[in-house]
């Protein structure tokens, strides 16, 4: 659905979007996730025909977005981060505005709005002026909005963004409601939100990617090395010594001096060092008090995969 | 074709719910109003060589209405767009640059002749309540009307291309009114300088004057050109500064 080759953004002294190179397929619903600022916006702003590319492809469809601007924006769906309305108008002349405007037929508009109100769950807003509704509405009526013409694919910049927990609930079930038709490309700033909705992840950085994975996957591909905490009483170096021993352990960390001290160590995720562990302590006649592998979460992925090179460290 | 229409609509729709171009029109007809009724006084004592309407369309008075509605009913066309950040979803519908920016044209012009529509009602007035205009005399009437327009659709261009620099309605009306400005002094140019040149400025730009002379009845495609080769500059302006997103 979506191919981008190459694709560079350069403001005068600034590259925004530096040689990026991504696939969506149709059906996919892909989550777009980087630091504020890192290109996310310029991007999807590119992607639905806003801004020009200062190099590379990007086809949405087949089509070309610079050279077939139009037949591209057919298909798409576009909510701006700031999800601009026109405040004057109610919220069903908005969306009969905007669906003439997509070329949604004459017959068929009364249908479609019904339908995307139901959706978008603003069914009881429809006589109301837009400037007087709540944040959550307002987020809801462009999300209405860019579903109108029934887009093959939405392109939904932070569609979560200034919403209360319960809003945000609903429009990610709403989001995950809609893949069966159409596919998705939405960026967020926020993981957990990735992590619930999205079937892949691309990460990206100082205008690159630097990550395109499941949220699974890139977890496990990212914690090659297993970290294992272990709370064990005995003597420290003793302890630490013979846990260095152990196949597959590749570093030790001892924290505290009390009796009990916590080690934490990075060992290959194929043996599992665990019973070793174990099994160590209970012949040497030690104490073991807490011992589990941390999974890596989507947060330590992402502060590693765009922070460790700027600031230099690695956890 | 259709996205057009979509736009203007809603282009004329906006203006019927925006304050600002209420207060305009309400001013507007006033100031019309005013002139007309003093006009009609002045003329019922006696037959004059002028008509009312002549008078009506030639006075200054309808120069300095236009001089400061043309920037209140164009500041918001572009520049509101550009600051709520409504022209990403207006530029990523299937709609081209030229179609924004002529149904944007089209709507300022459609509700400029909306309010001259009641003006109207002084040709009513005249024919029924005075001599002079029986029958009423349709050269200048129709020459008037057809000036305000032509005058119209150069100001209000001038003012949409203005609201596409900036995205300040303020900042968009200031330089509207002194781009006006500058073209309604140029025309009085002869009352400064001397020599043909100046002259040839004045004969060119004045829409006093032709505002007389259309007011007259008497049809000169100079203006007539001026105007409509002017508007289409404003609008040709409007579309490249629009797309000039596109050069960044």
């Amino acid at each position: 659905m979506i191919e981008v080759a190459h694709l560079t953004k350069r403001y005068p002294g600034r590259v925004a979007v530096d040689d990026v190179s991504f696939r969506v397929n149709g059906g996919e619903i892909v989550g777009f996730l980087g630091p504020n600022g890192a290109g996310k916006s310029t991007t999807m702003r590119i992607l639905a025909g806003y801004l020009p590319a200062t190099g590379g492809t990007v086809r949405v469809a087949g089509y070309d977005v610079a050279t077939d601007s139009t037949e591209v924006r057919r298909r798409i769906g576009y909510l701006p981060e700031s999800c601009p309305l026109y405040g004057e108008m109610r919220v069903d002349e908005y969306l009969r505005f905007r669906a003439r405007l997509k070329g949604v037929p004459r017959a068929k508009l009364k249908s479609r709005i019904g339908e995307v109100k139901e959706r978008c769950g603003i069914s009881d807003v429809g006589s109301r002026i837009i400037a007087h509704l709540s944040k959550g509405y307002r987020q809801r009526v462009g999300l209405a909005e860019s579903l109108v013409h029934e887009p093959e694919l939405l392109i939904l910049d932070e569609p979560t963004i200034g919403l209360d927990p319960n809003q945000i609930r609903l429009v990610r079930s709403l989001i995950t409601s809609l893949a069966d038709k159409h596919t998705i490309l939405l960026s967020t700033h926020i993981l957990s939100e990735v992590e619930m909705t999205c079937r892949r992840v691309l990460i990206i950085d100082g205008g690159r990617i630097v990550a395109s994975d499941t949220p699974d996957r890139l977890r496990r591909r990212m914690e090659g090395e297993a970290t294992i905490a272990a709370e064990i009483r005995g003597p420290h170096s003793e302890i630490h010594a013979a846990l260095r021993t152990l196949p597959g352990v590749s570093d030790v960390l001892l924290e505290g001096a009390d009796s009990w001290a916590r080690y934490t160590l990075r060992a290959s995720r194929e043996a599992d060092v665990r019973t070793a562990i174990f099994e160590l302590v209970a012949s040497r006649g030690w104490a073991l008090r807490e011992l589990h592998q941390e999974a890596a979460t989507l947060e330590d992925i992402f502060v590693n995969l765009t922070k460790s090179d700027k600031l230099g460290i690695r956890s | 074709m259709s996205a057009f229409l979509t736009l203007w609509r809603k282009e004329l729709t906006t203006y019927f719910l925006s304050p600002v171009a209420y207060i305009v029109m309400i001013f507007f007809l006033v100031v019309m109003g005013t002139i007309f009724s003093l006009l009609v006084s002045v003329l019922a004592d006696g037959p004059a060589g002028v008509t009312v309407m002549n008078l009506l369309f030639g006075s200054p008075f309808f120069w300095m209405t236009m001089l400061v509605l043309a920037p209140l009913l164009t500041m918001r066309l572009l520049s509101e767009e550009k600051r709520s950040g409504t022209i990403e979803t207006l530029m990523t519908a299937p709609v081209s640059d030229a179609a924004v920016v002529l149904a944007k044209f089209a709507g300022a012009l459609s509700f400029y002749v909306c309010m001259w529509l009641p003006t109207a009602l002084y040709v009513f007035i005249l024919h029924h309540f005075s001599a002079e205009m029986a029958p009423p005399d349709f050269g200048p009437l129709l020459g008037g009307y057809f000036g305000a327009l032509l005058i119209g659709m150069f100001y209000l261009s001038i003012g949409l291309c203005c609201s596409a620099l900036t995205s300040n309605q303020i900042v968009s009306a200031m330089i509207t009114f002194a781009v006006m400005l500058v073209l309604f002094l140029a025309g009085l140019m002869d009352y400064v300088a001397r020599g043909d040149w100046a002259l040839a400025v004045s004969t060119h730009l004045s829409s006093y004057s032709h505002m007389l002379e259309f007011s007259r009845g008497t049809l000169d495609s100079r203006p007539i050109v001026y105007y409509l080769s002017g508007t289409a500059l404003m609008l040709f302006a409007t579309v490249k500064i629009v797309e000039a997103r596109n050069w960044k």
